[in-house]
């Protein structure tokens, strides 16, 4: 094996890239740019001004200070309705994405609870819910309200009782009450940014290095398939290593997220950028023109990116996107990075990641074997 | 076609046949009528041939796109392989070259046959792909220092730059030169290990002349330096300019071959020696009365014929004899485009065509 070629390669890559800015644009500024803009949307809501429907059946002094807190948050216009009024028909006839129902009986709750604190002998384990009402063809929408009235019972569950949840809600989110959407979607962008770049790259090398007569003149040299490959993966995965920390760095010092990193999201980084690359390979096989290859690589990567629940949470989907979402590789990706360094849940980690792998080995293998640099 | 002597082991009778190496042809003595077989070497003894194609074909379903041709080139000379687009000109090239593999045929490269022994020629050749672009944002400098980081064998880089006069834009980005220069530096890519054979594609097509001028001058660098050079190429004044060998190429076979004046000797027309302005009315006649065909054109210039470049200096000890002054002497002899059009009755245009 030719290191010192392996090597050279992949310095001369390296600054081939840099000295692209469009390249390194869509490597470094584009992830950053959604972070930020995506970020800035979904964590302060300053900028956007959401219709929020709210139902007091309650009526009570706490439910009212718990209306007053939603009216007090910019961006968010609450709506309050009769309670005697069918929530269901009024969200379809006003055309209305969520509606808050505050249940009868959160004062009564209350009550019992700081009851409970005057009496040591008695522990209070009960929670009264909230209910949400959706309209699911709406995701974008319920995402962030479902995000600021979990905070917002956060809020009130922490001021009342320190910690201990008496308040609740009763449609199950994949977001975790700790977690906002910025920590959802962070891990997205990484899994998004790798794809895009290693399919790209792989279509790249095989299209326009085809056309350029640069893979008919390797023929005829002393390299081997291998070697060329080794190097190019080295390559790629110094592009994802490069964007993920990137990314990592901006999520932390602008929105403050916590992050683990831990030996998964290596593994997951890398074992994703032979995932795409090997795809990436397969469309360069038989997709040979360079504009029809990126066309294909567009037409891959776009529904992916939205199906495999790069933005918004897969439950929130319809349930046949969420049968597709099953299949697509970078739902694992996304699903995988989250659980390992956002949520920290090791046995969905491994679960993600563990499939993952077997992508990744699937579609490398495919895509080294398809990889063709004579002609016919 | 190689040949072989052999013995007739009945009767002792030495005869000479002719084969391709690999081949095994059957024989009868002509002497005692025996019947036999000879076996031609698979790989040929001259230490002279660089490359050797023996009844080569290239078949895509019902089309034949290089059908059984054969050809040698020598050590160190440039070999035009020139034809029209679509000729089986790229096609054959690429086989030499293993991009793609034959349907028949042998070839040889340095004595090696290139479908065992290609990885072993790899260091000893070099190509120039066509319309071959190399990294874009790499400079002239780094991209050769790139290549050569692939051979074993490497040549001075900065020698490589001087010879090919590309100092100036050793800084440059590949992407940033003009036409001329790319093929230059692709030239210059395809010397970075030193090869024995250097197979350049078309290495002129689409530059503009002073351009295409400037390449044929690092071309015929080439043989200066000791390089077999394999050019394909469809301008015929390319191929005039600089082979040492032409084969002419034209719907899959190979229809003529050998040096340029074999060719116009072969199925050229007669030269034409043209005298302007004669000062006597009488030097058609002269010419006529010792053995030339001469004869007066409408502007009373004087066109003789002539088969062998040796009848010039006799025409023109006539002249001087005679005393026959003249304003200038033109000679035109054919040239390989109407060669082409003279074997294939059509033309070979511009744009190879």
């Amino acid at each position: 094996m030719n290191l010192i070629f392996v090597f050279h390669d992949l310095l001369a890559n390296i600054k081939g890239w840099l000295r692209s800015p469009g390249t390194v644009f869509w490597t470094i500024l584009f992830p950053i740019l959604l972070i930020l803009i995506f970020g800035a949307i979904f964590s302060t809501g300053d900028e956007i001004e959401l219709d929020l429907v709210v139902q007091d059946h309650d009526e009570s002094l706490i439910s009212k200070e718990f209306v007053g807190t939603l009216k007090n948050i910019s961006g968010l216009n609450v709506i309050v309705l009769d309670k005697e009024k069918d929530p269901r028909e009024y969200m379809q006839d006003e055309d209305k994405s969520a509606l808050l129902a505050i249940p009868k009986g959160l004062n009564t709750t209350l009550i019992e609870y700081i009851e409970t604190q005057f009496t040591p002998t008695e522990q209070f384990d009960d929670t009264i819910n909230f209910t949400m009402y959706v309209n699911p063809s709406d995701q974008t929408t319920i995402s962030i309200l479902r995000s600021i009235i979990n905070s917002v019972i956060y809020k009130f569950n922490m001021n009342i009782t320190g910690g201990q949840s008496i308040f609740g809600i009763n449609e199950e989110s994949s977001i975790t009450e700790d977690f906002g959407y910025i920590d959802f979607f962070l891990p997205g962008i990484i899994g998004f940014t790798i794809m895009t770049s290693c399919i790209y790259g792989s279509i790249e090398r095989n299209t326009k290095f085809r056309k350029d007569g640069i893979l008919r003149k390797l023929l005829t040299m002393p390299i081997t398939r291998s070697e060329w490959i080794l190097s190019k993966m080295l390559f790629m995965l110094f592009l994802s290593f490069i964007s993920t920390s990137v990314i990592l760095i901006f999520g932390i010092l602008v929105w403050q997220i916590s992050i683990k990193i831990n030996l998964f999201v290596i593994l997951l980084i890398i074992a994703t950028s032979f995932l795409f690359s090997g795809i990436g390979m397969i469309i360069g096989r038989f997709v040979k023109e360079q504009e029809t290859a990126d066309m294909a690589g567009g037409a891959i990567t776009f529904p992916m990116m939205f199906l495999a629940g790069t933005f918004f949470p897969l439950d929130q989907m319809p349930d046949f996107l969420q049968s597709i979402a099953q299949v697509l590789p970078l739902y694992y990706v996304n699903e995988g990075m989250r659980n390992a360094m956002i949520y920290g849940d090791f046995d969905k980690t491994l679960y993600f990641t563990g499939f993952v792998l077997v992508f990744s080995a699937i579609f490398f293998i495919i895509g080294v074997f398809l990889t063709k640099w004579d002609e016919d | 076609m190689v040949d072989k002597t052999v013995r007739c082991p009945n009767c002792g009778r030495i005869m000479t046949c002719f084969g391709n190496p690999g081949e095994v042809i059957k024989i009868t003595c002509s002497s005692c009528y025996l019947e036999g077989k000879v076996t031609f070497n698979k790989t040929f003894q001259s230490k002279n041939i660089a490359i050797e194609v023996t009844n080569l074909k290239k078949k895509y379903d019902n089309l034949v796109a290089v059908n059984n041709i054969s050809f040698k080139i020598k050590k160190g000379e440039i070999f035009a392989f020139l034809g029209p687009n679509g000729a089986g000109k790229t096609t054959t090239v690429e086989m030499i070259e293993s991009i793609r593999q034959p349907t028949a045929g042998n070839i040889w490269i340095d004595g090696k046959d290139i479908k065992t022994s290609f990885n072993d020629v790899k260091e000893k050749i070099s190509i120039l792909p066509q319309e071959f672009h190399s990294f874009e944002k790499l400079t002239v400098k780094e991209t050769l220092v790139y290549f050569s980081k692939i051979y074993k064998k490497k040549a001075d880089i900065n020698n490589i730059i001087n010879a090919m006069d590309l100092k100036d834009e050793e800084k440059k980005y590949y992407k940033d030169l003009s036409g001329g220069l790319k093929q230059r530096v692709g030239v210059a890519i395809s010397l970075v290990n030193d090869p024995d054979i250097v197979f350049l594609d078309e290495p002129t097509t689409g530059l503009d002349p002073k351009s295409r001028r400037e390449v044929w001058e690092v071309i015929a660098s080439l043989r200066d330096r000791g390089k077999t050079v394999f050019l394909t190429t469809h301008y015929m004044e390319e191929a005039e300019y600089l082979a040492d060998h032409i084969a002419i190429i034209h719907k899959g076979k190979i229809i003529a071959e050998g040096t340029l004046d074999e060719l116009i000797y072969k199925y050229g027309d007669e030269s034409i020696l043209r005298i302007q302005k004669s000062s006597s009315k009488k030097t058609a006649n002269i010419l006529k009365e010792n053995g030339f065909n001469a004869y007066t054109e409408g502007n009373g210039d004087i066109a003789v014929k002539i088969k062998y470049k040796e009848r010039i200096l006799e025409i023109l000890s006539i002249l001087k004899h005679e005393c026959i002054e003249y304003e200038n002497i033109d000679i035109r002899r054919s040239n390989l485009e109407e060669i082409f059009l003279k074997i294939t009755g059509s033309k070979l245009l511009e744009n190879g065509e």
